[in-house]
């Protein structure tokens, strides 16, 4: 899925926390967006999801508007993701089962995934029992069950051990190789942005700063703000 | 003390001789509270949900009101319903003066404030979770209320016994719109109230273990629930 977003801002009381005059993520691409915290990064990410109004702009999903149809080809990933009071089986399942899918379908697809993503064994764990990491890839599982034309990420594979960590962005690379995914992900973690990306946009005060190649911007930044917040100095 | 173990084992011997007025005085306690509980149920549910999910204006003052509600006494339900319903009442015409369905309604007012309430708690707190995950998932909005309903199910079950229990201990308002007439619309509360005064200990405890029993009941039940979440 291609979104195109122009003249887009998203105003809280009267303060101006996402400002983007032209953002296109191509069909297919993985984007990393980094800058600090306060930059508007998940405030975009939630308008792109549909779950924020934005004040002024437009953003087009392969050149429609966000509708009920567009809905059903996205999802997303939260840093604390909602898990359902139920087991991982049924989690993993949900998105399959409101589709209306077969039975055998469901249970395939399922048993699919969890092995993939090393969650055999909790299979029929009460979510509630999970640790940080197991819950983040039970929300990943069930995002990527559905194969969707865009993935959202947030954070999230934020305070999760690096073989969870492993685990998730090998199966973000996999969904993005195989199926086409546009992934557009907020990351703290610069190694992860490239290790994962193929492209890098900078959000700092609301704007993209700088967006490119993910090497040429680690390596090889043009904006000033974009290279302080690499080499973690001070951005004020 | 000596009172109280004959008291207990009369108690015994009246449940187990099966005596009429005893057993009519508690299925028409669980027939009013069972009956008032699954009404306030279905107004109180739809009321609690959409109290959590959605913005208004004057939420604030209709939520303070809820809780205020909440710890209504049962007289004051008990005497507002009995004005209403009372010959010279506005719905005097309807005969309702001292019969079971006063008595339903009076434990409406009192008991559909609480599930509301309980209801609305659990809907704030995991109302937008649930609306915000059905969205990425694609639910529908129809969806997404099952699903909240699905996670809200303790919060719900735990609402609806609570309402009950104070619907079935409750003896105010009962008391004012019923009457206590024998064979017509004598409670359990309301019998053991007038047995006391009557000195009639045994009967009075008799009802009293069977109000127990089934709270114990009520109680495992919720607990058995909870457990197993």
């Amino acid at each position: 899925m291609e979104i195109r977003i122009q003249n887009l801002n998203k105003e809280y009381e009267g303060h101006r926390v996402v400002d983007i005059d032209s953002l296109t993520v191509r069909q297919g691409e993985l984007l990393g967006i980094i800058g600090p915290n306060g930059a508007g990064k998940s405030t975009l990410l939630r308008m792109i999801g549909g779950l924020e109004t934005p004040t002024q702009g437009e953003i087009s999903y392969n050149g429609k508007a966000y509708c009920s149809e567009i809905s059903q080809k996205m999802t997303m990933v939260f840093q604390k993701p909602y898990l359902l009071r139920t087991t991982v089986f049924q989690n993993v399942a949900y998105p399959l089962k409101i589709r209306k899918k077969n039975k055998k379908f469901i249970q395939e697809e399922v048993h699919r995934i969890l092995d993939e993503m090393g969650l055999t064994a909790q299979k029929y764990q009460k979510s509630w029992t999970l640790s940080g990491g197991e819950a983040q890839k039970v929300a990943l599982a069930r995002a990527l069950i559905l194969k969707p034309s865009l993935l959202i990420l947030d954070e999230p594979t934020a305070n999760i051990d690096p073989s969870s960590i492993a685990v998730m962005e090998k199966m973000i690379k996999k969904i993005n190789e195989e199926e086409g995914t546009t992934v557009i992900i907020v990351t703290h973690n610069l190694q992860q942005a490239r290790r994962l990306c193929k492209e890098i946009a900078f959000m700092y005060r609301g704007k993209i700063k700088e967006k490119g190649d993910a090497r040429r911007i680690l390596y090889h930044a043009q904006e000033p703000e974009t290279s302080a917040f690499i080499q973690g100095e001070l951005l004020i | 003390m000596r009172e109280i173990v004959l008291g207990v084992k009369g108690a015994i011997e009246l449940l187990l001789s099966f005596d009429q007025e005893i057993y009519q005085i508690i299925f028409l306690s669980l027939y009013v509270s069972l009956t008032s509980t699954f009404l306030s149920t279905l107004l109180a549910i739809p009321a609690g949900i959409f109290l959590g999910l959605f913005h208004f204006r004057g939420k604030g003052i209709v939520v303070r009101l809820l809780y205020t509600m909440m710890s209504l006494p049962p007289v004051i339900a008990g005497l507002v319903v009995f004005l209403f319903i009372s010959r010279k009442g506005p719905l005097g015409f309807l005969g309702l003066s001292f019969t079971p369905t006063a008595m339903i309604i009076a434990q409406i007012c009192l008991i559909t404030p609480i599930i509301t309430g309980l209801v609305y708690n659990g809907t704030k707190d995991k109302g937008q979770h649930v609306k915000m995950l059905g969205k990425t998932l694609g639910a529908n909005r129809f969806q997404t209320l099952i699903l909240l309903i699905c996670e809200l199910r303790l919060n719900i079950f735990t609402a609806v016994i609570t309402g009950y229990g104070r619907a079935v201990s409750e003896v105010g308002a009962v008391m004012i719109v019923g009457g206590n007439i024998k064979g017509r619309t004598r409670v359990m509360t309301t019998a053991i109230a007038m047995l006391q005064n009557m000195g009639d200990y045994s009967k009075a405890i008799a009802i009293g273990i069977v109000l127990l029993f089934l709270s114990f009941i009520i109680n495992g039940v919720l607990y058995h629930f909870q457990q197993g979440e």
